[in-house]
């Protein structure tokens, strides 16, 4: 059986949720920079260490390691609201969404003071190495291999949908580092530094051409034994903890918000039609939430919700793609990716940009899988 | 018992006709003054094709879909502003029932002396309405996904449980997110009944209703579909009671003409904070 239960946000949490909101009417009015949607929002290092310099990068880890110790539930308060404001979270992202806790949890004690203060302070930024030409949503297929060398590893593979590699400074790659009959066996994580030599980093053009996505190809690259997370050949379940970490977050169900509150902003909801859009789109963002919030509830009380983070991921994505359809249909003509109007500008993005919300972080059909073993059946 | 616990049990019990006539009919009665009397109590919803006048005392007219009249000692209506009470024996029956064979009669009244008190506008007895129908949907989905786990993990085709089958999984886990999504809107709205959660509540029971309701049936098969399977009863009631007290279009015009008045600015802060940000 799954766990869900609903919760009301502490009058600590509510003064939190006040903050932030203060913060961005006065560090991001709005008129005075490009919102994004959500995950795919800009990228400005300086407003990421704004928000260090608020303790909102890093909540969770220890405060030895520049965190605030503050809780899931509070970086959910935190992540919700520059995600609505639709604010330039890229830089950041990955490094505070999992890199962070995962060196926190696997890492040794040197990469712990070597990475999470930068990563705290918004001066480290972070990719994702895992997915590979053949090692999709089977993940276990990854062919990068890493030898051993004196004092470490020489990896060689090509890592395909690596977000950002063209411009952030490391990623943790999942490659094989022996052959086992089970294959979920003899693969590691390792932190590779992006400009390190013999890593080439080419652009994937996105179906509207941006260039957000890249092929890494590792030539030979050579990683120091200090720079492997946690233990050698455990890297399945490592890189498993790191997946549910990133599944059941506001960025799963808020990707589209901004559409629904810029076509208010420019229109209004004067008919049936609009109000009645309207309408659903609210109270589905109003309980999606509510089920996202108690997983958030779950792991600050120390518990693994796998399933239930799958569930919520599956359907939030879905969520923000039915809220998109709904609000494309109120419009008459084809959006104009340059227009004038933001909301127009808002919609063409979300439109191309939402056939990648139910496949990136894991696919509908594996996520229903992944749920479904927990439901009994 | 408090309103909360009252609507748990509705949860927990399902279709109740002491519940129902505690959570609505006695709370209508004792909003309007008109004191406590032995005996069940329902109340007639309101339907549009409702013709009930009040004059002199004395009330006329039908009112349609009154859950439980012909069983129950009184009958409550809202007419013209005023809350009015008549006794069963003074009215006549035409039995009808719902989609599940509940009663839904029409109570009609033929100058029949009624006491009356001033009203619970009907706004409200709609948002009461359709608090006790979300407590009874996320009841009867409960009991959905139980039925649906259970058959798809006994029941045996092709030489194995037709729940080792994706297809079948891809059933079960949509049933799972709209019963979590109907148990969110029970829960929430039991801790605080402000205009914005019914609505939105009553939203997601709705179509968790319709979603689940479709998934299951086909997870069971035929064997579903027939009169004395648990699960035919159970979905006959969500439909009936999806368009009891407001159905989709009626919620979420009404949630989005509220939001919408409210302003962009104030869309996210009603998704956190509901009731306390926006008034529905």
């Amino acid at each position: 059986m799954l766990r869900f239960a609903t919760s009301e946000l502490t009058a600590a949490e509510l003064a939190l949720q006040d903050q932030v909101r203060d913060f961005l009417a006065a560090e991001l009015p709005r008129g005075s920079f490009a919102p994004g949607l959500g995950m795919a929002a800009g990228r400005d290092q300086g407003f990421s260490r704004a928000l260090a310099a608020q303790g909102w990068l890093g909540m969770a880890l220890p405060r030895r390691y520049g965190g605030a110790e503050r809780g899931v539930v509070d970086r959910f308060i935190v992540v919700e609201e520059l995600l609505r404001w639709g604010a330039p979270v890229r830089y950041h992202w990955v490094a505070d969404r999992q890199t962070g806790p995962l060196i926190l949890r696997f890492g040794s004690d040197a990469q712990r003071e070597r990475f999470l203060p930068a990563i705290c302070r918004g001066e480290l930024s972070f990719s994702i190495g895992m997915s590979e030409a053949e090692a999709g949503s089977d993940l276990a297929a990854v062919q990068t291999r890493a030898n051993r060398a004196d004092g470490g590893w020489r990896v060689s593979g090509t890592k395909l949908w690596t977000g950002g590699a063209h411009e952030n400074d490391w990623f943790v790659v999942l490659c094989r580092t022996s052959d086992e009959d089970d294959r979920h066996q003899g693969l590691t994580q390792m932190i590779v530094d992006l400009h390190a030599g013999g890593v080439a980093v080419r652009p994937i053009a996105y179906l509207d051409g941006s260039e957000f996505f890249n092929e890494v190809v590792l030539d030979d690259v050579f990683v120091p034994d200090e720079l492997v997370v946690g233990d050698v050949g455990a890297g399945w379940s490592q890189n498993t903890s790191e997946l549910a970490l990133e599944r059941a977050g506001p960025e799963r169900w808020l990707s589209t918000y901004l559409v629904v509150e810029q076509y208010l902003r420019e229109h209004g909801a004067v008919d049936e039609r609009a109000q009645a859009a309207l309408g659903e789109a609210v109270a589905g963002w109003w309980g999606i939430r509510a089920l996202s919030l108690s997983v958030a509830r779950l792991l600050d009380a120390g518990q693994a919700p796998v399933a239930e983070s799958a569930l919520v991921k599956e359907l939030g994505t879905r969520f923000e793609q039915e809220v998109l359809d709904a609000v494309w249909r109120l419009v008459p003509g084809d959006p104009d990716p340059a227009a004038e109007s933001m909301f127009e500008r808002l919609l063409a993005a979300a439109i191309v940009g939402a056939p990648s919300f139910t496949i990136r972080g894991g696919t509908s059909e594996i996520l229903r899988s992944i749920a479904a073993r927990a439901l009994g059946a | 018992m408090t309103v909360a616990d009252a609507l748990s049990v509705l949860r927990e019990r399902g279709p109740d006709r002491a519940a129902e006539s505690s959570l609505l009919g006695e709370w209508l009665l004792a909003r309007a003054g008109l004191g406590e009397e032995p005996g069940e109590v329902t109340t007639a919803p309101g339907s549009a094709r409702d013709s009930v006048l009040l004059e002199d005392g004395r009330v006329s007219g039908a009112a349609h879909r009154v859950p439980w009249a012909r069983d129950a000692a009184r009958v409550a209506l809202l007419v013209a502003g005023r809350a009015v009470v008549v006794d069963r024996s003074a009215v006549t029956i035409q039995p009808h029932v719902n989609l599940a064979g509940d009663p839904r009669d029409t109570v009609v009244l033929d100058g029949v002396l009624a006491r009356s008190g001033p009203g619970v506008d009907r706004e409200e007895l709609l948002l009461r309405g359709a608090l006790t129908r979300i407590a009874l949907m996320a009841g009867a989905l409960d009991r959905v996904y139980e039925i649906a786990v259970r058959h798809a993990s006994e029941r045996r085709q092709f030489g194995r449980p037709i729940a080792s089958f994706q297809a079948v999984q891809q059933h079960l886990v949509n049933i799972a997110q709209q019963v979590a999504l109907a148990g969110v809107a029970a829960e929430a709205t039991a801790r605080r009944a402000g205009g914005f959660e019914i609505a939105a509540g009553k939203l997601l029971a709705n179509r968790a209703a319709l979603s689940a309701g479709r998934s299951a049936h086909q997870v069971l098969g035929a064997r579903g579909t027939t009169r004395e399977h648990p699960l035919g009863q159970l979905t006959c009631r969500l439909w009936a009671w999806r368009s009891e007290y407001g159905d989709e279009h009626r919620w979420s015009t009404r949630l989005g003409a509220a939001v919408a008045r409210a302003g962009a600015d104030s869309v996210y802060p009603a998704i956190t904070g509901g009731s306390t940000v926006v008034s529905v």
